[in-house]
């Protein structure tokens, strides 16, 4: 209870009682007297905030085309038939994360949008599939996708994007493979007077054949003013007009300076930690040197502090999706979100690559090795038993808690 | 029409998990009601939350919980939190109650750094406002007086006895009606210390002359005398231990799924429905869904909304969205010069005038700024340091913008939040951005889905402060079984009150279940 007081205030003016006596009559006056109206309209806000990030957009494929024998580049337009009217608009080097069925079993897949946000207000977005050898989902898309499939993904998402307030308005691109797609998104922006960045981008492949969007660039080149231009790096081949290796920062100075410039990354796993190594020896800031997500790793016996008796193991995994539960199989060298993948159980997932948490589960039991640089986790996650599954390998039997598809 | 096909029976069933849903489904499990939380993300929190962009963890919307106290003084907060609830956690103290910077004050720029304590804050305003002291110290009694009086009002239950309050709280009663400025210029305090007293005002959401006296007293009276504490690993952190502790007291929580109906026959609760085709059987739900969403969009069917609710709907205002500039900066606090926890820069000296800003897509003139930091050393690694700046805009302020020029005019917006941070500190920390998220009001309500994404309540005007709310709590409940929590509920918004909320809202839904129960078991025997 409330000790006894002793206030000594002064007269409080004109303030009286009489107002507090009509405190309750003047609530229930101003409630009658409100309109009983339904508010059936979503408010402003909310009508912004779905445009922005709608929860899905269906698209019909409206063109297929041949980037090389290996890439394909799909036009997606809104499906008629269904809510999408218009394309969410977008940050040049976002991605869409595409549903798909396959074998009864539901998989998603991030692709970088490779048109710009003005195409998307125009009415379509790009995405362009490499063929992965092995990849189950990119072969998939190959042989299946075609003029007139229908097609699901999310709304835009990722961090793979200039800002003007934390990065320099020159960038230097390192794109290797598939990578190349959001430094496509990238570049157009930069024609379109959207953003207002210069871009030097050293590209490497394979051979000159694998080259996406050779012919394509040299237009944007020509159309840039001098803020695009792309270095092709070709690690197989010694041909004219193209530099022969690896992107090594030697090779990159030779182009230009790196004070003070943005470095954006994206390619396959392989590039990352070759490209890790040239960065460190320059000694780069970390704020310039943004990096995209590249899905799932494919060689963790190779990471330091994984169990290398593990490595041909296969272990038992319990799972609890809302009220059902199920044991089933997975490899030491699989993420365990593959492994709910392949048993059919539609986990829900977004970046496979252990930042954005989609997959987030409880773990219950067993052990797992995480790799330190893809442990996106929040740090009561960590505490309390979180794992993300795509960045996440079993180590022993494990149990876990999984939420239900999003 | 609703029909028998139930799936699952629950005693109560919590919608969301953001700050009020939590505590509300803990207090039911541990009373052991069969609960079930549903929450539409895959985490818990809600607004109370974190997110990880390179090696920074953000705070999303705490500055501050009030009414939380150290371990040896425990504050109703941290009382429920620890000692109701059983959660084993480790609080910081934030240093220093605020340092409010207003560049362009009457008479010459004002910067003052408040700390807690009453005599520490009285004797450091009297530094700064020579002759204020007599003033202070009444307010300070006020205020207290207010709290006092709030104490006694609910543990009476609704049966406050007049003479009590007319004898013992009689300028409790004499303020509960007016405006924050009417109580200052009727005690005649003087014009700067004005300024100083009312630094939070913004935490409420309304300018001096709009915003109820009491609620702004207690919330004032809190910070200053029982400081302010953080959670160490983000609100996250919290929220995920809470989440943790419900499923311990036996309650059930459903993630990635979303409670579209609230089914209601003959103006009772009979079960929900959810986006994953769930069909819930129940007599109680708390919502932790504004009045507004339920109401409008979530009673089924339509004709069972009573008016009465939606006219109450209607004759509120829905308080601000928020629009912060989340920073990860490579470089220590002291490097970049930023010395206190929390700021508060206000670009006008009436607080009334940035009330009304807030209502326009303009050039922000009020924004609380906080550097984690300096409450949580640790928060980020050696060398960086967390910046977020906060203002308020309304959502409907938003209405004209184009998705093609969000993103262009939400970084527009956080330059000149940042620029203004770095003209009234005379720093440089642009420079220094490793990493940089900006959340406007459409970035809110795509998150929780809040009405025009508004991460307050009801504006606290006074006929719609707490203690109206409080005496006609029991004339407001228009639906049998249905009560709220968070920051929409009786109890106004922010941190401490949204927790507190639930454990309400439980406690009033528990004795209606065991009426109900006592009721059943009469007719059986």
């Amino acid at each position: 209870m409330s000790k006894q007081l002793n206030i000594k205030i002064k007269p409080l003016g004109f303030l009286d009682l009489l107002a507090f006596k009509n405190l309750i009559p003047t609530r229930k006056k101003n409630i009658s007297n409100a309109a009983a109206d339904l508010i059936e309209a979503a408010p402003p806000v909310n009508v912004l905030a779905q445009r922005l990030h709608p929860k899905a957009q269906h698209f019909v494929i409206e063109d297929v085309t041949f980037e090389t024998s290996s890439a394909k580049t799909f036009r997606l337009v809104p499906d008629e038939e269904s809510e999408t009217g218009e394309l969410a608009f977008f940050r040049p080097g976002q991605y869409l994360t595409f549903s798909f069925k396959i074998n009864g079993s539901t998989v998603k897949r991030p692709y970088s949008i490779s048109s710009s946000p003005n195409e998307a207000l125009k009415g379509y977005y790009d995405i362009t599939v490499k063929r992965d050898e092995g990849g189950f989902v990119s072969s998939y898309i190959f042989d299946n996708w075609d003029k007139g499939t229908k097609v699901t993904s999310s709304g835009p998402e990722g961090h793979f994007s200039y800002d003007n307030l934390r990065d320099s308005n020159k960038i230097i691109g390192i794109a290797g493979g598939c990578g190349i797609t959001p430094f496509r998104s990238i570049a157009k922006s930069i024609i379109e007077g959207l953003l207002d960045i210069d871009l030097i981008l050293f590209y490497g492949c394979n051979k000159k054949e694998d080259i996406i969007f050779y012919n394509e660039y040299k237009e944007l080149e020509k159309n840039s003013d001098g803020k695009f231009k792309v270095v092709y790096v070709l690690a197989e081949e010694d041909l004219e007009g193209f530099e022969q290796g690896f992107i090594t920062s030697d090779l990159i100075r030779r182009y230009t300076d790196i004070e003070k410039k943005s470095f954006f990354i994206c390619g396959p796993q392989g590039l990352y930690n070759f490209i890790d190594k040239e960065l460190v020896k320059e000694n780069i800031e970390r704020k310039f040197i943004r990096k995209e997500v590249f899905g799932e790793i494919k060689d963790i016996e190779k990471y330091e502090g994984f169990p290398q008796d593990a490595t041909e193991e296969r272990f038992n995994v319990k799972v609890h999706i809302g009220d059902d539960s199920s044991t089933i199989p997975a490899k030491a060298t699989e993420s365990l979100l593959v492994a709910l993948e392949r048993a059919g159980l539609c986990p829900p997932s977004g970046c496979r690559s252990g930042a954005c948490g989609l997959c987030r589960s409880l773990l219950i039991d067993g052990n797992v090795y995480i790799p330190k640089d893809v442990d996106g986790r929040r740090m009561a996650d960590i505490q309390f038993g979180y794992i993300h599954p795509c960045s996440t390998f079993p180590v022993s039997d494990v149990e876990m808690i999984v939420s239900r598809e999003a | 029409m609703v029909t028998n096909d139930y799936q699952k029976e629950y005693d109560a069933v919590v919608i969301g998990a953001g700050n009020g849903g939590l505590t509300a489904a803990a207090t039911l499990a541990g009373k052991g009601m069969k609960t079930l939380l549903i929450e539409q993300h895959n985490l818990p929190g809600g607004f109370a939350t974190s997110f990880v962009r390179g090696r920074f963890e953000f705070e999303p919307s705490l500055h501050e919980i009030s009414d939380f106290g150290p371990p040896e003084d425990k504050g109703a907060t941290r009382q429920l939190l620890e000692d109701k609830i059983g959660l084993d956690l480790e609080w910081l103290r934030v240093p220093e109650a605020y340092r409010l910077i207003i560049p362009n004050e009457k008479g010459g720029r004002l910067d003052v750094v408040m700390p807690f304590g009453k005599e520490e804050y009285i004797s450091k305003l009297e530094e700064y406002v020579p002759g204020s002291r007599p003033y202070v110290t009444d307010f300070i009694s006020l205020c207290e007086e207010v709290v006092n009086a709030f104490t006694y009002l609910a543990e009476s239950k609704g049966k406050a006895d007049k003479n009590v309050l007319m004898d013992k709280y009689p300028n409790f009663l004499k303020t509960a009606s007016y405006s924050l400025q009417d109580v200052l210029d009727a005690m005649k305090i003087p014009y700067l210390a004005q300024k100083i007293l009312t630094a939070y005002w913004c935490y409420l959401g309304l300018g001096t002359k709009q915003v109820n006296f009491t609620i702004f007293a207690a919330m004032f009276y809190k910070y200053v005398m029982r400081a302010a504490y953080v959670p160490k690993y983000r609100s996250h952190g919290f929220t995920v231990a809470l989440d943790k502790r419900i499923r311990e007291l036996g309650g059930e929580i459903l993630y990635n799924t979303k409670v579209e109906k609230i089914l209601v026959k003959d103006g009772k609760v009979v079960g929900v429905e959810t986006s994953k085709g769930d069909k819930i059987k129940t007599q109680f739900v708390i919502s932790n869904a504004s009045p507004h969403l339920v109401y409008n969009q979530l009673i089924y069917p339509k004709e069972e909304i009573p008016d009465i609710a939606l006219k109450t709907c209607n004759a509120r205002k829905v308080s601000f969205s928020a629009f912060v500039v989340y920073l990860g900066l490579n470089k220590s606090p002291q490097e970049l010069g930023i010395n206190e926890y929390s700021y508060f820069v206000y670009s006008t000296p009436d607080t009334n005038d940035i009330y009304k800003q807030f209502h326009e897509l303009r050039r922000p003139t009020g924004q609380a700024t906080v550097c984690l930091n300096n409450s949580i050393p640790d928060c980020s690694p050696e060398g960086t340091s967390i910046v977020y700046l906060t203002t308020l805009y309304s959502g409907d302020c938003w209405s004209k913008v184009e998705p093609k020029d969000y993103f262009e005019l939400k970084n527009k917006i956080a330059e000149e939040m940042i620029d203004e941070f770095e003209k009234a500190l005379g720093i440089n920390i642009r420079d220094s951005i490793e990493e940089i998220e900006v959340a406007t009001p459409a970035t809110f309500a795509s998150y929780t889905g809040a009405f025009n994404g508004s991460v307050y309540g009801y504006e606290p005007v006074p006929w719609d402060s707490v203690l109206p709310r409080m005496m006609c709590m029991n004339d407001e409940k228009y639906i049998k079984g249905l009560e709220f929590a968070g920051g929409f509920a009786f109890r106004c918004h922010g941190y401490s009150s949204s927790l507190q909320s639930g454990e309400t809202a439980a406690l009033l839904t528990y004795k209606d279940f065991m009426e109900v129960k006592n009721n059943e078991q009469t007719v059986e025997h």
